[in-house]
Order: structure tokens, then sequence, then C-alpha cells
């Protein structure tokens, strides 16, 4: 297992040079004139551009400045930004909160996809089986923006119980809101998933041996059910996290969350290359961590899979 | 009704010793889409304590069925319509959940054909085996490791010890089913039902485990249920027989009055389709055509559509369990034929 997780880190390292090289790619090539519009109504002056150019290598080909990027990110500089802002001040202080609001997302889909997966996957064709199958569908399709607007007009407008932002502490009981918008589609999508699992697992031969052992519902179902109809769910809900990070644009926007996809879209609505590239790149990076951490648990959840 | 009747004659004439286990006239349904299917359309057969009865029947006869509702395991949408499981005396089928669940794996156990797919894939067998002490026992882990790597050694496991930490799919199959065979006698019961334990095992394998089931049932004294297509294995371990058809006993007769002069024409049909040594090279004898459809049964005797002895009476009259001597009783109008043919 050591060399496996050895060889999976040592992987890492083309796709990480791969996907950097692309978001840098694009990214860059974005504003065909990276000085419109920054010096307000004027073009900028002679002076600031050459100021620039000396200092982000604008007037480098492309291939230049990736590597220019590369040399520094690998020695853990990350830069500063057009307006000279250090880009690693941003990710600190955008970084901690999404990742709370992608933990508080994630628990919410765990607890209540799981739970409601169960629930119907145990019995099935009835009302709940129904309501939930229903509603997971009506979450699946509805965009997140429309989820996050009425989230905020039912909970802030209506009942007064949340403020319209979450405040610059960003403590955990502001984002169980936001973080239940976040969670909606994947909580669908587990309730979905798990519900299957169940269905498909309670007539397992194994469940069979279990009720044969004299062994309670209870932990016919909690240990000998759960334990394998789980394991496909974990895998999901780990690479979800990656998913959760980067998708929480629209959610930060609505709950005004300093977090890192806000700071992305603030960046490059201001057409800044300097921050949307390491913030981008740092989302990649917690995807492919998250996707080696699946890997390893999956083979601790299922003996039956080897690494070699 | 006639029938219900005299299989009630059956049980009192038969076994007044008190049998450990009885299914009397049981009857189960599953509702389909397509009407309800009457997998078995009462089942009557009884055990002895220390004894071995063999369960033959094409598939689909209801053999499994019947094992489900004396464990307590039947799926939905599967329901008892009529009858009992006396156990000991005491109707199982009445019992409460909370009585009845003591009982299971503790005093009747069960073990089936797959072992891989009926050990739990996810735990290691050393702790599938111990979860029967921790839960009906108390034991806690430790004590419990003790017994589960007693028992593994007690189904002839080797270096049991060192396998408690392995993972069922990392045996062979017919160790699997050593490990199966351990989970299930580990708190000594006093009936196992083995339901096909070796079909899915090689030739070899299943001699082994068919010996091994034998001996663990001589050493402890306990009521061996085998459920089995093969009337070839039986014989060498099987005290009586119970065939079954469509759902209900056709033949119940001790092992060697079987194999001696078959009392029923589907008993008679299987015997002869065993590949014997002697007769090496000639055509073996099928039962000609396919078992009946649940959902429409024959009117009469359900076997009466392949059955050479047949005559109108069959079709119309379902034969009651005439009592054939002895202990023996078969379900055919023709049972005299039947045997004098045989003989
Ligand atoms: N869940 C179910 N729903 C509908 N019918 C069922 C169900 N389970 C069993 N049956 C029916 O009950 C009948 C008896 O099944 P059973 O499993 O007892 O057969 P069997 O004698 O054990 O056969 P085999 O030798 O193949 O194991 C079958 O015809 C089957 O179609
Ligand atoms: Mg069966």
């Amino acid at each position: 297992m050591g060399r496996y997780t050895l060889r999976r880190l040592l992987q890492l390292i083309p796709v990480l040079i791969g996907t950097t090289f692309i978001i840098h790619f694009l990214v860059w090539q974005l504003p065909a004139d990276p000085f419109d519009g920054r010096c307000g109504q004027r073009p900028c002056s002679e002076a600031f551009i050459a100021r620039m150019n000396e200092q982000f290598h604008l007037d480098e080909p492309f291939y230049v400045q990736y590597f220019i990027f590369l040399g520094k990110m690998l020695t853990g500089d990350f830069g500063v930004s057009f307006n000279q802002v250090p880009v690693i001040n941003l990710i600190e202080d955008a970084y901690p909160n999404t990742l709370k609001l992608a933990l508080v997302a994630l628990t919410i889909e765990a607890v209540i996809g799981v739970g409601a997966g169960v629930m119907t996957g145990l019995k099935r064709g009835g009302f709940l089986d129904n309501l939930v199958l229903v509603s997971s569908l009506f979450l699946m399709a509805l965009p997140i923006v429309v989820v996050a607007f009425f989230m905020k007009y039912l909970f802030w407008a209506q009942l007064g119980w949340i403020e319209p932002n979450v405040s610059t502490e960003v403590r955990w009981s502001e984002l169980i809101v936001p973080g239940f918008v976040l969670a909606t589609t994947s909580m669908a999508f587990i309730a979905r998933l798990m519900r299957a699992n169940i269905a498909e697992n309670s007539s397992a031969d194994f469940v069979k041996t279990a009720k044969a052992k004299g062994l309670g519902s209870g932990r016919v179902v909690g240990v000998h059910l759960l334990r394998n109809s789980l394991i496909p769910v974990v895998t999901f809900i780990g690479l979800d996290l990656g998913n959760l990070m980067a998708g929480a644009i629209v959610t930060e926007g609505i709950f005004n969350i300093n977090g890192v996809g806000l700071t992305i879209f603030r960046a490059l609505s201001l057409q800044d290359a300097t921050i949307v590239v390491p913030l981008a790149t740092m989302l990649v990076l917690v995807y492919l961590f998250m996707n080696l951490l699946v890997d390893l648990l999956y083979g601790l959840l299922d003996p039956r899979i080897r690494y070699e | 009704m006639a029938e219900v009747a005299h299989q009630a004659d059956v049980t009192e004439v038969g076994y007044q010793a008190g049998p450990l286990l009885e299914v009397d006239n049981l009857h189960v349904e599953f509702p389909t889409r397509d009407g309800i299917a009457r997998a078995v359309n009462g089942v009557s057969y009884s055990l002895e304590q220390g004894k071995t009865l063999a369960v033959l029947g094409e598939s689909g006869s209801g053999k499994s069925v019947t094992a489900q509702v004396i464990m307590g395991i039947l799926d939905e949408p599967g329901h008892v319509s009529a009858g009992e499981v006396r156990f000991q005396g005491r109707n199982l089928l009445t019992m409460s959940e909370k009585e009845r669940r003591p009982l299971r794996g503790n005093k009747i156990a069960m073990i089936f054909q797959d072992a891989l797919s009926s050990l739990n894939p996810v735990f290691t067998v050393g702790w599938q085996i111990a979860e029967m002490f921790r839960v009906h026992q108390g034991l806690t882990r430790r004590e419990a490791k003790q017994k589960a790597i007693e028992m593994m050694d007690r189904v002839r496991l080797p270096a049991a010890k060192n396998r408690y930490n392995d993972y069922p799919h990392q045996f062979s199959g017919g160790m699997r089913q050593r490990i199966m065979i351990a989970m299930a006698i580990a708190l000594g019961p006093d009936v196992l039902i083995a339901d096909e334990p070796t079909t899915a095992l090689d030739v070899t394998v299943q001699a082994q485990i068919m010996g091994l089931l034998h001996d663990l049932q001589r050493e402890s004294n306990m009521g061996l249920i085998l459920i089995t297509h093969d009337l070839g294995v039986v014989a060498d371990v099987a005290d009586d027989i119970a065939v079954m058809y469509a759902g209900r006993i056709v033949e119940h007769a001790p092992v060697h009055d079987i194999y001696r002069a078959p009392a029923h024409p589907y008993t008679k049909g299987l015997i002869e389709s065993i590949p014997r040594v002697d007769l090496k090279g000639q055509e073996l004898h099928a039962i000609k055509g396919l078992p009946p459809n649940l959902l429409r049964m024959p009117s009469g005797c359900a076997f009466h559509p392949r059955c050479p002895y047949r005559t109108d009476q069959c079709m119309t009259d379902t034969p009651p369990l005439y009592d054939v001597g002895g202990t023996r009783h078969s379900a055919c109008h023709h049972w005299t034929e039947v045997i004098d043919d045989a003989r």
C-alpha cells in the first residue's frame, strides 16, 4: 500500500503540470489586452505599462510566463496580484471559509442523504419513498441559484432567522443555510444512490445469513447492510469535497461569503490572472488529493480491492 | 381436504416419539403481478434428534422456501398462509419476534449454497464467527475470538489462528463453506439446515464437506436437514428422505426403503436419473417434461402431466399421503404399482 501511495503521488505530478498549464493558458488568453480598462477611462501610461511588463512578464511569450509561474509555485511563492496584494494573503483569507462551507455542506448531504436513502431503501413503495424520490428529482433538476434565492428568501425575508449576509467571522452556525444550499444536488444524489444500494443489498445472501445468525434487525441493517451499502457513497462524498469547494461560487456570491469562489469570481471580472491561476491551481490540488484519499479509503472499506 | 386429514395422521402415527422439529401442513404464498404463486402447498416433514433428513426435489419445488420459513427469514412478499412449524413442540410461527430471535442461530442454524455471497465480504471471517458469541452470549471481543478460533479448528480449517483476520474472498470455496459451517454450529444448535451446501463446490470438495457435516452431526447429536438436488450424495448420510414436488411432499421414507423401491413415480424418476457406474454408456433416464408453473398448478396430482402411471383419477383427485408401511408415505394413487415395478 505504501508503494501504491507513492506511485499515486508521483502520478499527481504530470496531472498537476497539465492542469496548471491549461488553467494558465486559458486565463491568460482571456483578456486580449491586460491593460484594457485597468487605468480608468484613459489608456494606461507608458511608465505603468513598462512597470507591469517588468513585474509580470506580460510581454514575454506565454510558455515563458508559464515556466516562471511554475518555478515560483514550486518554491511556495504565489506572487502578488496586479494590485500588489500578496496572493497568499487572499488564499489564507478565502480557503478556510470555503473549506468550512464545504464541510458543512458535506455533513448535511451525508447525514440527510444517507438517512433518507436507508429509510426509503428499506421500505420501498411507501409514502416516504415516493416523497424522497420526487423531491430528490426536483432538487437535482433545480439550478442552485434558485435554491439559494429561495432559501435566503425563506429564512431571511420571511422567517428572519438568518442575516442576509454571512458575517466576516464566518461562524459555523451562519453556514447552515448556505451549506444546505450548496449540498442540495449531492444530497439528492446520495439519497438515491444509498436507496439503490440498500435495496440491492437487502436481498443479498449475506443479509440472509445475518438474519439467520439471529441478529436483531438493528444490527442486520446498521452493521451488515449499511457497511456494504456505504462503500460507493463514501467514495462519492470524498470526491464531492473537491466539487463543493470549486462549485461554491454561486452560494458564496448570494450569501456573501468571502471564499475561494467569490475571490476567483471577483478576480475574473478584474481580469486579474495573477489571482485566478494560483487559486484555481489550489482547487485542483484539493481535488487530486481527495481523489487519492478516496482511493486509499476505498481499500480500507472494501477488502476485496487490491493495490498493485 | 382428505389429504390434510391424512397428513395429520402422518404426524400422529409416524412421529410419536416427539420429533425435534416438525413442519406441519405448511403453505407459503408469494403474491406476484400475475397472481399468487403457491410455492409451498402443504408440506409436512419431521426431524428427529441426531438424525439426518434429506429434502430432495427439482429446482423450484419449495425446498429453500420451507427452510426459510423454519428459520424465520422468508423475504417479503412471501408469507405463510397456513400450517405450523414446531420446534420441541412449540409452534415457531405464532411466537413473537422477541421470543423467536434467541432460537435463531442458537438452536436452529442454517448454511447456504453459496458461501462466498453468504459471508459478508467486508468483515473478516473470524469476526463473523465471533459475532455469534458476542451477540448471543455477550462474550467480550477476546473471549469470542478464542471461541471462534476453536470453531475454525473444529471444522478443520488449516492454520485457523493465522486465518482469523482474513476476508472471505481470500479462501477457497471449500474453506469458505467450512467457515459457514463453523459459524452455524458455533452455539451448538439442535437443528442445522444445510441448503445445498455442496452444490457450488468441486466433486472432491463436496465429499469432504459432506463428510464434515456428517461427523459434526454425530459428535453433537444435532438434527440435520440436508436440502439437495442430488440423490447420489444423500445415500451415505441421510436417515430419512423427503421428496418434494411443486411445493408438496410426494414421498417421505427411510433412505434404504427409497433406494430399494421408490413408492412414487417422481422419486423413481429421480433415482433412475442418477448416473451409475455399472450402467456406464447407457442413456440416462431423465424425467420428461417441466416442473409446473406455480401460478397454474395442474389439477389433481401436480405430477400427472409428466407421470407414466397417470390415470383419469390422477387428473381430478389430489392424492393424499398414503401410508405405505413402516414410516413410509407416498402421495401417489398408484403407489402399489410403482413399488411392485421396482421389485
Ligand atoms: N421472492 C419470491 N417471489 C416470488 N416467488 C418466489 C420467491 N422466492 C421463491 N419463489 C418461488 O417459490 C418457489 C420455490 O422456491 P425455492 O427457492 O424454495 O425452490 P428450491 O426447491 O429451493 O429450488 P432450488 O433447488 O433451485 O434451490 C419457486 O418456484 C420460486 O419461483
Ligand atoms: Mg433452493
